[in-house]
């Protein structure tokens, strides 16, 4: 239906939405989920709305979790 | 001394025939297709030299009509050379037939037929006859062409869907879907920028070295229409053999690659119109690649995948864990009015 | 299609948790994923191929237009053809079958339908068509049910007369409750509990129901289920947050805040389980103008799905698509006959497309 895809914050607008750039794809999503956003902030859109600030890194957090767990 | 009026926009007149039929031909045929071929009779009249002749036929109704990267002009030119190189031909002339609807604006024709001029030079092509007709304001959309173009194959070389061995490597010529996701973001329907390009390009040049280098190249195919997918799809069925790709091989733009993310798409299905899918022996496939990445358009060559002898028909994917998945075959959602 | 651009070149954490999997040796389990983008991508990567035949994937009920009623299409062509309404939609719901016709032949006999991105470019649609009576079918988990209140929010606030939703929204703490015996492990949605947080999670594992939340990258996944049955292996019941790069404890409060000021629990019947109590959500009283059924004052609808069709035994994972006898010969995804073969993310259009 609507995969979430990981995207960097471009530009916050006034109105609550947010430019967002997924590796060189933009487009404007609500921002209005999510308090304190920066430019370069990476985060999670789902059904064009930024639904959660991330770290666009899933390489230390699988090796964190082995390291941890297994 | 300029004996006919100047008009800003085509009209029905300038397909009746007479007068103004003579100043659209002027004002574009003439001036943007010179060469002594070009005929002023009801056909052109060529010397051929002996030997096979491939022939190819293709209308184009690409909207938008300019995109970053073209428009349909080039389009009309690089869709028919590129299908006759695939034949290993090498392409000689061309004609062109225009529908073009009233009202549509002399100088944006000018720029499609000049366009045309510079890809058919760069391609080594001859457009030798030509055809107008106009038709009422809504019969038609814009400019709708077709080409047809004849080239020569030269001995010894035969490529064809069905000729694709299990063992064979899978090489496609370049990042793939940049057509279609350029027409896509043209048509703004989905409120997405991005820097896309079409790839859309004469590639016989490229194809004569290859053939040069590796005579015995087993397929050459232009992937249009429904991406390099549905032509692996194709020779995968020809040929009665398997085709397995690797994941991680498939040269895709990032910004292609965002695109697709954002909206759900297999960059596999997106047109290419610039990209050849080649297969040939194992053992030549380095040689090929070394002489496809040393030629314009075909720089970013990539073997992708390989022929196999299991699960006929089908073209599976090598995932990045792995594992091995069947290629899903498209859905309905192939953009319409992409070339 | 790929689901994320991150970097999924974490190819030792890969490896080494591949291998973990490959060469467990443990007792049987049973994982359940309940997230349609888990049904899809674990189809995609091929996941099940690699694991041994101890460690069982089964898809439950995680894609949201699967698990919707027939009623539901049925009560959306009753806006399109008896109301004349536009119908804006998320791409997937066009082909799914109601009982007697669907959006997308609606659509061929003159029916107003329109796929859209996102709610938020429905109620932009509704602003640029004020002569439209506009309708948003709004499905979804707890990932998108913010995303239409922010819709109907602004709508409020445009003043829009002309915009309305039709709510068919669910939640999954029922459904965990509902299916926790079918499996020994649960594979929690990441971004569903990206927003509500993982303390139901906990509570699941505190009562015996273990599980790990995982995210989507084909690193993640493999990771997260490594871990799962590493820490099953032990014996003891856990939960362990796999996607903490998205995941907090404590979810995106101010989501879910918006959501319970305009909407409330209802009942909800989901497709193959039958009505779970409170698993639904609707707009509050204060929002009727914005919801479709009242503004419309739809009757009662009772749909019904073709009786060869088993996508309801598919969604509780009792049953493979395979088992089903219409699977790959009268419904295809150019043909479908039920919801799990029309969504991109229902177990039965993965099975067909990717190979079981």
């Amino acid at each position: 239906m609507c995969v979430g895809l990981s995207a960097r914050v471009v530009k916050i607008n006034e109105n609550g939405t947010a430019l967002v750039d997924a590796s060189g794809a933009r487009r404007q999503v609500s921002a209005a989920l999510l308090e304190e956003l920066e430019p370069g902030d990476f985060v999670m859109v789902h059904a064009g709305a930024a639904i959660a600030k991330i770290t666009n890194d899933d390489v230390s957090e699988t090796e964190e979790l082995l390291k941890e767990y297994l | 001394m300029d004996i006919y009026t100047k008009s800003d926009t085509v009209t029905l007149a300038h397909g009746a025939g007479g007068k103004q039929t003579s100043e659209l031909i002027d004002r574009v045929f003439k001036k943007h297709f010179q060469n002594p071929l070009f005929t002023a009779d009801d056909a052109a009249v060529i010397d051929m030299e002996k030997g096979r002749i491939a022939m190819s036929t293709d209308g184009f109704i690409v909207s938008p009509a300019f995109f970053p990267g073209g428009n349909i002009g080039k389009l009309s030119i690089c869709g028919t050379v590129n299908d006759l190189a695939c034949m290993g031909a090498v392409p000689r002339y061309l004609t062109c037939g225009f529908v073009i609807e009233e009202g549509f604006p002399m100088e944006t024709l000018e720029q499609i037929a000049d366009a045309m001029e510079k890809t058919a030079n760069e391609a080594g092509v001859r457009i030798v006859a030509g055809d107008t007709k106009v038709a009422g304001k809504g019969q038609v959309d814009g400019v709708f062409i077709n080409t047809t173009g004849v080239g020569i194959i030269p001995d010894g070389i035969r490529t064809s869907g069905e000729l694709a061995k299990p063992g064979d490597a899978v090489i496609v010529t370049g990042d793939i879907g940049r057509h279609g996701c350029t027409i896509l973001l043209e048509r703004d329907d989905y409120g997405i920028e991005a820097e896309v390009t079409s790839d859309c390009a004469p590639l016989s040049g490229a194809v004569q070295a290859a053939l040069r280098a590796v005579p015995d190249i087993h397929v050459i195919r232009d992937a249009t229409r429904g991406g390099v997918g549905t032509v692996l799809y194709e020779i995968a069925g020809q040929s009665g053999v398997g085709v397995n790709l690797d994941a991680v091989s498939i040269p895709v733009d990032p910004a292609v690659r965002g695109v697709c993310g954002l909206l759900g798409l297999e960059p596999l299905y997106l047109a290419c119109e610039g990209r050849l899918v080649m297969v040939c022996p194992a053992e030549k496939a380095d040689l090929l690649l070394e002489t496809l990445r040393g030629c314009k358009y075909t720089e970013g060559a990539a073997v992708i995948g390989k022929i196999t002898d299991e699960m006929p028909g089908r073209v599976t994917m090598t995932t990045e864990i792995g594992a091995r998945t069947l290629l899903a075959q498209p859905g309905n959602e192939l953009l319409p009015r992409i070339c | 299609m790929s689901s994320t651009t991150d970097h999924n070149n974490g190819s030792s954490a890969k490896r080494s948790a591949l291998e973990i999997l490959k060469n467990y040796d443990g007792p049987a389990v049973r994982i359940m994923e309940v997230c349609g983008t888990h049904t899809h991508e674990i189809f995609r990567l091929g996941i099940r191929r690699i694991l041994p035949p101890s460690i069982r994937l089964i898809s439950g009920p995680g894609c949201p237009v699967c698990v919707t009623p027939v009623s539901f299409i049925d009560e959306a062509l009753i806006l399109a053809e008896e109301h004349g309404c536009t119908i804006c939609t998320f791409g997937d719901l066009v082909r799914v079958p109601g009982t007697k016709s669907s959006l997308q032949k609606a659509r061929g006999t003159g029916a107003r339908v329109q796929v859209v991105y996102s709610p938020a470019d429905a109620v932009d649609y509704a602003e640029a068509h004020h002569e439209e009576q506009v309708v948003f079918l709004s499905v979804g988990f707890e990932t998108t049910t913010p995303s239409v209140c922010l819709a109907v929010k602004s709508a409020a606030e445009r003043g829009l007369p002309n915009f309305s939703v039709l709510t068919a929204n669910k939640t999954m703490p029922g459904a965990y409750e509902a299916m926790k015996d079918s499996t020994d492990l649960y594979l929690y949605p990441g971004h569903v509990h990206a927003i509500i947080g993982t303390s139901i999670c906990e509570d699941l594992a505190s009562r015996g129901v273990s599980g790990i939340c995982a995210g989507f990258t084909a690193s993640e996944l493999v990771t997260a289920l490594a871990v799962g049955v590493t820490r099953f292996e032990k014996g003891e019941p856990f939960f362990v947050n796999c996607y903490p790069r998205v995941v907090r404890p404590q979810g995106q409060p101010a989501a879910v805040r918006l959501v319970d000021a305009m909407m409330e629990p209802c009942d909800s019947e989901w497709r193959g389980i039958g009505e779970i109590p409170l698993s639904g959500m609707k707009l509050r009283d204060e929002y009727a103008a914005y919801d479709a059924r009242v503004k419309f004052q739809l009757p009662k609808v009772e749909g019904r799905s073709n009786p060869a069709c088993r996508c309801g035994e598919v969604l509780q994972g009792k049953c493979l698509p395979s088992d089903c006898p219409v699977f790959g010969k009268v419904c295809t995804p150019e043909h479908p006959v039920g919801a799990c073969m029309v969504s991109g993310e229902g177990a039965c259009s993965a099975f067909y497309l990717y190979g079981g």
